[in-house]
């Protein structure tokens, strides 16, 4: 599903910036367009955030004041967290809250802001290692494959990523653990805190490989797909083999560096979909990051929390959109002129 | 001055071989590798489909739920228990083939709310435009940029684990990208000539998406829905295997991973035979999908 959606979208956000026809300082106008249309997105998220969580059973009290608490006491603590307002003005309250920076407190009593600085880093890290890892690879293999279509090395990297495609990350990051934790002992099976480039080396390879294999199936097939079509397809490959550029140059040269302008595009609107990945992964390796705190949250009822980790989710996602729409005007030239480009 | 070069030698390109030139014996067995990729995947997820539902009729299957405990941990191939027992003698296969049913059905109904629902807002915001497709766009933004892990978590915390829950919750993921597949589909025919001649023939707009927009849209959307049913089944996995998909005992693929998982050094094969019939079940489903897609020319 996510490689035809996002084949999907890419045309649609070229079709979008194209249809522009932009002038002067395009890029600058982009983004504010699109920061424009963030804002009704965010608010929906939160709100649907706020909404779902309020389904919950609301023992927030209850559970501060312990099971011996009486029902007044209770209300009481209702009363002074405004817990017992309507649903309307707590979705007010929280979101001018957050607007001044304050993410409220959990369910312990801990601050969610400070929950937040200190897990978001390990959590964005582990994203990080796995984008640039699978992203590195799929260059590598999409081009040694695209070099000679139908050969062994493209039935090979089909192959693979067909495999990396269809596996649960779950399913594949026990596979790590038995090989890399257990037989081999590389890696600690649970991973522990992050402190230094030592550390997050030994402690999130394993999981950055779990969330990296889907990924570069996914950029693998992509850029080896967008390769194949411009060689055969585009005229200044047909006029640089013509100047007599040697095949694997024009490749690495001409095609590539389009096809990765792509790619960055696919990448940027994919970033929504790693949210799942790091919150199961992460609570496999017991990662300390915010994937791991939002299960804790869920199954604590800790609402602040979740929706704190939610925003936070929400705007990685939104900001991947808006960056992949600015790469794509700023480094694709066709749409910064506005001239079309067929 | 030089004699003047004919256009044919300045042309570039060129001309692809003729059909006749094509050596027969290589179109042979492109076909039959058409052929194959086509029917291999299928021939598998029906095989896979009759060992769920059909086989269970056929065949008496020890209980997935429950077994005797004195026979516990048999090995693979044991008599009787043809993949062996877990630690509490429940029998490995059966607990397979009932997570199996599980698995499938899941996987179809959010696969149909998807594209029931879904499909129907994608096609109506780009049919009519305007202010219809800028509320549902928005819509379908809000929810993609929604992480649909945490909604189907807080359904479960809320209202209990069940099947129909988690169908619930995974439609939440399966409708805003089918709407956006069904939007793009629809966009990219509307100025189409035959678009603009129902139109011009005076045809209601229910009967030209009913007889010129759907038939037009649905290979794209089918082939999307069964790369779809791939990612639902890993998503449906993964809720099980979280403790917040199907309810205990009540077996499922998901959860015999999650099970798996605390005897994970001494008995990997416990979380390893039902991540093989994960992956073989989604390693089928996509490359159906893509042989689909490849002979409908879809892209």
């Amino acid at each position: 599903m996510a490689l035809v959606q996002q084949i999907q979208l890419q045309r649609e956000a070229g079709a979008r910036n194209r249809a522009r026809r932009l002038t002067g300082s395009p890029a600058l106008r982009v983004a504010g367009r699109r920061l424009l249309a963030i804002i009704p997105v965010l608010i929906g998220v939160t709100f649907l955030t706020f909404s779902i969580m309020s389904v919950l059973p609301n023992d927030t009290a209850q559970a501060i004041l312990g099971l011996n608490a009486t029902p007044s006491a209770v209300a009481a603590l209702n009363h002074t967290l405004g817990l017992d307002q309507p649903f309307w003005q707590r979705y007010w309250h929280w979101l001018t809250n957050v607007l001044h920076g304050n993410f409220g407190s959990t369910v312990q009593g801990a601050s969610v802001n400070h929950e937040l600085a200190v897990h978001v880093p390990t959590t964005l890290g582990l994203l990080l290692y796995a984008l640039v890892v699978s992203v590195l690879l799929a260059i590598i293999v999409a081009t040694l494959a695209a070099r000679r279509p139908n050969g062994i090395m493209d039935r090979l990297s089909l192959a693979v990523s067909m495999l990396g495609l269809s596996t649960a990350p779950y399913a594949f990051a026990f596979l790590l653990i038995i090989v890399f934790a257990v037989k081999l002992s590389w890696f600690p099976v649970l991973s522990g805190p992050v402190t230094g480039p030592g550390s997050f080396f030994k402690n999130l390879t394993l999981p950055a490989c779990s969330i990296g294999f889907g990924l570069f199936a996914i950029y693998t097939r992509l850029l080896r797909a967008d390769l194949v079509e411009q060689m055969q397809r585009e005229d200044y490959i047909v006029t640089a083999k013509a100047k007599g550029v040697p095949p694997w140059r024009v490749l690495t040269r001409h095609a590539l560096r389009n096809s990765t302008f792509n790619l960055i595009t696919v990448i940027g609107l994919n970033l929504g979909g790693l949210v799942g990945a790091a919150a199961i992964i992460e609570t496999i390796f017991q990662v300390q990051g915010i994937g791991n705190d939002l299960l804790t949250g869920i199954s604590n009822h800790d609402a602040p929390l979740v929706q704190g980790i939610t925003l936070v989710f929400a705007l990685v996602t939104v900001a991947g959109n808006l960056l992949a729409d600015l790469a794509y005007a700023v480094l694709d030239p066709r749409i910064r002129y506005g001239s079309s480009s067929s | 001055m030089a004699a003047p070069v004919p256009d044919a030698t300045l042309a570039t390109r060129v001309p692809p071989p003729l059909p006749s030139l094509v050596n027969g014996r290589r179109l042979r067995s492109r076909r039959l590798g058409r052929a194959l990729r086509l029917w291999v995947p299928a021939g598998i997820l029906i095989l896979l489909l009759a060992m769920c539902f059909l086989l269970p009729l056929i065949v008496k299957l020890p209980s997935p739920t429950s077994g005797n405990i004195i026979y516990n941990d048999e090995p693979l191939f044991s008599p009787g228990h043809l993949l062996g027992t877990n630690v509490q003698g429940v029998d490995i296969f059966s607990q397979l083939v009932y997570g199996g049913q599980v698995t499938f059905e899941i996987g179809a109904a959010v696969t149909a709310i998807g594209i029931g629902i879904g499909g129907t807002l994608g096609v109506a915001a780009a049919y009519f435009g305007g202010w219809v497709d800028a509320v549902i766009s928005r819509v379908l933004d809000i929810l993609i940029a929604f992480p649909a892990l945490v909604l189907a978590l807080v359904i479960a915390e809320g209202l209990g684990p069940s099947e129909f829950h988690v169908i619930l919750a995974l439609s939440v993921f399966g409708i805003p990208a089918v709407g956006r597949i069904a939007r793009g589909a629809t966009l990219t025919i509307r100025g189409l000539p035959y678009m603009t001649a129902a139109r011009l023939a005076g045809t209601r707009s229910w009967r030209t998406i009913a007889r010129h927009v759907l038939p037009n849209i649905m290979p794209g959307i089918v082939t999307f829905s069964l790369l779809g049913i791939g990612v639902v089944i890993i998503l449906e996995g993964a809720l099980d295997f979280l403790g917040y998909g199907i309810p205990l005992p009540e077996a499922s693929w998901g959860s015999m991973i999650a099970q798996g998982q605390q005897i994970l050094t001494a008995q990997p094969e416990y979380v390893l035979i039902p991540s093989i019939a994960l992956l073989i079940t989604v390693v089928a489903l996509n490359t159906l999908g893509d042989a689909l897609r490849e002979r409908w020319g879809v892209q």
